[in-house]
């Protein structure tokens, strides 16, 4: 998460650029690599990404997310997918134990490719949006402020519970409770820890529906405006209509392909 | 003769599922500019009263309840809280509490009442740096509100609820959670607010604090107004002990200089005039 | 809400998103999520992340438990990794199942409990491994579980066979001592604070003596 304050991500070209344009682009070509059966575009789509990661200032993060998340669930699958799908017809390995499939390996491309493109992009949106921002774009095309609510309160919420979690677990340890020994009595550390936090959040709970109440929470016909603006600019815009064109035909490919027409992949 | 801003008509409350009510038969009415001090022991009802005069009782927290109250003459069990909010405003004892948790930034967390409001972002942007001034925030207008102390973040929650511009605020022990210095700075604010013709309705504990700057206290016990007047008026009563109220202690003062065997024509409950009374004292 | 006056099925639905409601979701999340936090850290092979979503479940009905897990989903999807979003189902699944049952009453009695414990073991397993089976091909790589599933995939031979077996497994104990957590947690919450949620509770107007 991006604070308002990250100069140093938000005034760059991937951090200026409107939300809803990094949303759209996030979902529009995640959807391309899933649908179109060619396994390795979801790699290509990732490169991209890569580039855009860099003017986003977020290049080390990014890649460091990217592989630690790609290469176990690369090997993973190609074990799984690669020995055992039951997809698989054309063997190109034998291990003994069992065959490698070629359809198998295919598909675990596929599904590997599309992960990272639906990671990168989302990561991106994560990393370089301010999310006031995004919530006040969302709220702009439609989106209720209840739910602009529930997304900005749980990203600002969970952070401070889990400082108060660690503080009470600091306060715990000094006075003697044990976080260590055998599981069980690792276990019973656990209700004292969570315990407190949990009783003491809710009550938070009912105080802060008190404040949200006297701040006109509860007003439905106003129309609701923000502090935080958002600018769409032509490129916005550009990349946002390129990034549904590429969907739509992707789309239309897909269904010729899968009529016949066309053979992909 | 100013105008009656707040009228309270035997008032009284039950949560729902509690056996016994919180607020009982309250009658009184205050006027426009008026600092009313409601003071009384944990339990006596200063928070469930702070709630109701803002309509958080009933349409908030539910129950039973009979009587009503007006603010500005409008009924608060049928005026939205929302419509309420912008004639009476609330500030209570946890100031984290108060952030709405929607804002990245002290400048978007004041604006929040006026975005539900719908409240043009020209005026919006107007309004907050003009809060911000009287709130002493303009210099951490763009920090994380999770980040700041207890007293700063009074301060903004206090902002927050005079951006609507009510002209009557209710603070539940604003104070009770900061550091003395944080609790002198609000309420330095909230006496320069009333000096502007801003009612103030105020629960505290701090009886030195009570004496010194309010028109009128009222003292609640168990639901019940056990005393109401101004400050020397209710100090002065004999059984306030009994209702769990501790008098300020240059009362203590006048009251030992008393029982010394001093001639006391007068009860002091603030600083000068108990100075000038135990220099005559001495003098005598 | 008169009593004896039914609500239409939306309508009720409706009712549960009060602010009183919505301002709890926020925090039910992250006492979902402090209970997996707090699991790595003494490093119990559990999850326990449901603690909060059947608390806001007894409190404040099952639909609104259901937007609890998926925010839940969400949250985590947005700050560790985006694999977790298409698992949201499986917790407004979970959600559903023990918002409806502890509704009906389920959490005060043993064999309820008992009941809620098979029924969101099984929901949860069965949801989880057609999720991981065929939408991931058979393992995310996220969690521990994978390395199970991988293994059994070798003994089965089959991955939906596997990832369901690892999924009970995991599941079981997980889901059980969660919902014990859930149960003591809800039982030490004041009278007073329940009593502020209950949509449908009647006013006590028999007993009502200003005193």
């Amino acid at each position: 998460m991006v604070g308002a304050n990250d100069k140093h991500i938000l005034e760059t070209p991937v951090g200026r650029m409107n939300p809803i344009t990094k949303a759209g682009v996030a979902l529009f070509v995640g959807l391309t690599a899933l649908i179109l059966p060619i396994s390795w575009l979801g790699f290509v789509f990732t490169a991209l990404y890569f580039i855009a990661a860099a003017k986003g200032n977020i290049l080390k993060p990014f890649a460091k997310i990217i592989f630690s998340f790609g290469i176990p669930i690369t090997l993973m699958l190609l074990f799984i997918q690669g020995f055992y799908s039951p997809l698989n017809k054309t063997f190109i390995l034998d291990c003994g134990f069992a065959k490698l499939g070629l359809e198998g390996v295919l598909n675990m491309l596929h599904i590997v490719g599309t992960l990272l493109t639906f990671l990168a992009g989302l990561y991106i949106l994560n990393q370089t949006t301010y999310i006031g921002r995004l919530v006040a774009a969302l709220n702009d095309i439609g989106m209720s402020p209840k739910a602009g609510y529930l997304t900005l309160a749980t990203l600002n919420v969970v952070p401070q519970m889990q400082r108060r979690m660690h503080g009470i677990q600091e306060a715990q340890s000094a006075r003697g409770l044990s976080t260590g020994g055998s599981a069980l009595e690792r276990f019973k550390a656990f209700i004292p820890l969570l315990g407190p936090v949990v009783l003491s959040s809710l009550t938070d709970a009912q105080e802060r529906g008190m404040t949200l109440e006297t701040h006109g929470f509860g007003l439905k016909e106003n129309k609701h405006t923000s502090l935080v603006t958002n600018t769409n600019t032509p490129t916005d815009k550009a990349i946002l209509y390129g990034a549904a064109v590429l969907f739509v035909v992707a789309v239309v490919l897909t269904v010729l392909n899968g009529v016949g027409i066309i053979a992909i992949g | 003769m100013a105008e009656e801003v707040i009228r309270v008509e035997d008032f009284s409350f039950k949560y729902r599922q509690t056996k016994k009510y919180a607020l009982k038969h309250l009658d009184f009415a205050i006027k426009k500019g008026e600092f009313v001090c409601v003071i009384g022991q944990n339990g006596s009802g200063k928070s469930t009263l702070a709630s109701a005069l803002v309509g958080l009782v009933p349409q908030y927290f539910v129950g039973n309840l009979h009587g009503r109250i007006l603010i500005e003459g409008h009924d608060t069990q049928h005026t939205s809280i929302s419509e309420l909010s912008t004639m009476i405003g609330l500030v209570f004892q946890n100031p984290f509490n108060q952030l709405s948790y929607t804002a990245g930034t002290v400048a978007e967390e004041l604006a929040y009442g006026l975005c539900n409001h719908g409240v043009p972002r020209e005026e919006m942007v107007e309004r907050v740096d003009r809060i911000a001034r009287i709130m002493r925030i303009d210099h951490i207008i763009d920090k994380n509100p999770l980040e700041l102390s207890g007293g700063q973040v009074q301060r903004v929650a206090l902002g927050s609820s005079l951006i609507m511009e009510p002209e009557i605020v209710v603070l539940d022990e604003c104070t009770t959670q900061l550091d003395p210095m944080g609790s002198e700075e609000i309420f330095d604010i909230v006496k320069n607010l009333n000096a502007d013709g801003m009612t103030v309705v105020m629960a505290d504990h701090d009886m030195e604090r009570v004496a010194r700057c309010a028109d009128c206290v009222i003292v609640l016990d168990r639901g019940e107004i056990v005393a109401q007047g101004s400050p020397n008026e209710v100090f002065s009563q004999p059984d306030l002990r009994e209702h769990g109220v501790e008098p300020p202690d240059f009362l203590k003062i006048a009251l030992a200089l008393k029982e010394a065997g001093v001639k006391v024509d007068r009860l002091p409950v603030t600083e000068e005039p108990t100075i000038e009374l135990v220099k005559e004292a001495i003098h005598s | 809400m008169a009593a004896g006056k039914k609500m239409g099925f939306f309508e009720g639905i409706k009712a549960q998103f009060s602010t009183k409601s919505l301002v709890l979701i926020p925090i039910a999340v992250g006492i979902n999520l402090v209970g997996g936090t707090l699991c790595s850290v003494l490093k119990l092979p559990l999850f326990l992340d449901m603690i909060g979503t059947v608390i806001v479940a007894s409190l404040s009905g099952p639909w609104v438990a259901a937007l609890t897990g998926f925010l839940t989903n969400v949250f985590l999807s947005l700050i560790a990794n985006p694999v977790y979003l298409p698992y949201s189902v499986v917790s407004i699944l979970c959600g559903l199942t023990v918002g409806y049952m502890v509704k009906a009453g389920m959490l005060k009695t043993k064999w309820g409990f008992v009941l809620i414990w098979i029924a969101l073991t099984l929901v949860n397993a069965i949801s989880a491994s057609m999720i991981t089976t065929f939408l991931f091909g058979g393992a995310t790589g996220a969690t521990g579980t994978s390395v199970m599933t991988a293994g059994l995939v070798v003994a089965l031979g089959d991955i939906l066979a596997a990832a369901f077996t690892s999924s009970i497994i995991e599941n079981f104990v997980d889901k059980g001592i969660a919902l014990f957590i859930a149960y003591f947690v809800v039982k030490k919450i004041p009278r007073r604070f329940i009593s502020q949620y209950a949509s449908d509770a009647v006013d006590d107007a028999e007993d009502d003596v200003i005193e």
